[in-house]
């Protein structure tokens, strides 16, 4: 079945700049829906708020980290089973085992290119 | 060893009495002389006590004095801060860079996107070879400037360590400032801190993270196959 292109995918990240990359990527790779929070607090929100089809999120982040926004997230029935992409620059072994274990949809360390966006993006929502 | 000899005689003399009671008086005289004994043993130890402190509290005198040679205050409330600052400038001044990077980014493929718009609207049509050519070359171009927003990242990564050195410097400044109030360094400029800035020196803690050195790091490939593992 082919990816919907407007999916509306969250894009979270402290780091101004590193969201822009992020959707910029998106939008290169044909994604446009796209809706920004500066911390796992605010994520939660737009993600109550909004129906949102994917997280891209970072880690480390004031108020909520990456982490404690997923682990939310899994706790509540309804997002169970939400794609969620961790994009971060946390690359040690203890940190992905840990993302596993809270339920990340998949892992990616900082810096990445298009390239390996689309590889994850493809392993978790399927070709485009 | 005068009392040592004393207490041995006595012992002696008592082992070799005949008598089958002990008079009073040489218990007596014996225990005067074990507790003499005793005593002495207490002085010398006193007196090698006396002499450690002694050593310890010259070894504090000069370490204070050599912490005052060192101005731990003015580290404390200016050279530590002032580094911090200049850090954090550093994070303001590539942010800005890399926004201005960016910025020049999107214009560059706006104008590739116009210029494309102007190839397909030339009338009479160019050759489609020459059409086909020029797309090529904007493509590349864009590819390229897709590589420059990547690139980017290293704002975000170099962002992140300078939090952490920054952090560093602040754990060093309170440790300082420890010190100056510990040992009573420049009273007046320790009793000047305030309290808020201790207050925040103690609430940076919980953002130490941030991105592994190279090495320290797994690589992409390293994860994805922790995750097939896992997943």
């Amino acid at each position: 079945m082919a990816v919907d292109k407007n999916m509306r995918i969250l894009v979270v990240d402290d780091f101004h700049t590193m969201r822009r990359i992020v959707i910029n990527l998106l939008k290169q790779l044909g994604f446009s829906n796209v809706v920004e929070a500066g911390d796992g607090k605010e994520a939660l929100e737009k993600v109550h708020s909004d129906k949102i089809d994917l997280v891209v999120s970072d880690w480390n982040m004031p108020n909520m980290t990456g982490i404690e926004f997923l682990k939310e997230l899994r706790a509540d029935e309804r997002y169970k089973s939400l794609p969620f992409i961790m994009v971060t620059a946390e690359g040690k072994k203890e940190n992905v085992i840990a993302a596993v274990h809270a339920g990340v949809s998949n892992y990616v360390v900082k810096p990445f290119n298009a390239a390996t966006l689309k590889e994850k993006l493809t392993k978790v929502v399927g070709e485009f | 060893m005068v009392n040592k000899e004393l207490v041995q005689n006595k012992i002696e003399a008592l082992e070799g009495t005949k008598e089958e009671f002990v008079p009073i008086e040489q218990v007596r005289e014996l225990t005067n002389a074990i507790k003499s004994l005793f005593e002495g043993n207490f002085e010398e130890v006193n007196i090698e006590l006396y002499g450690e402190l002694g050593e310890l509290a010259r070894f504090i005198n000069n370490a204070k004095k050599e912490l005052q040679d060192f101005q731990p205050d003015s580290l404390s409330n200016e050279k530590l801060p002032e580094a911090s600052d200049q850090l954090a400038a550093i994070v303001t001044t590539t942010e800005d860079a890399t926004r201005k990077i960016m910025d020049s980014c999107d214009d560059i493929n706006a104008i590739h996107e116009r210029v494309r718009d102007r190839l397909l609207s030339i009338e009479p049509p160019l050759d489609p070879d020459v059409v086909a050519s020029i797309e090529d070359s904007l493509m590349e171009a864009q590819t390229s400037s897709m590589q420059i927003y990547e690139a980017c990242t290293f704002q975000d990564l170099t962002g992140q360590r300078i939090q952490k050195i920054v952090e560093t410097l602040k754990e060093v400044e309170r440790q300082v400032l420890r010190m100056v109030i510990i040992f009573g360094l420049n009273n007046e400029n320790a009793k000047s801190i305030d309290e808020d800035k201790k207050k925040a020196l103690q609430s940076d803690a919980d953002l130490l993270n941030g991105p592994q050195l190279p090495g320290n790091s797994l690589e992409q490939d390293d994860i994805d196959d922790i995750l097939n593992q896992l997943l």
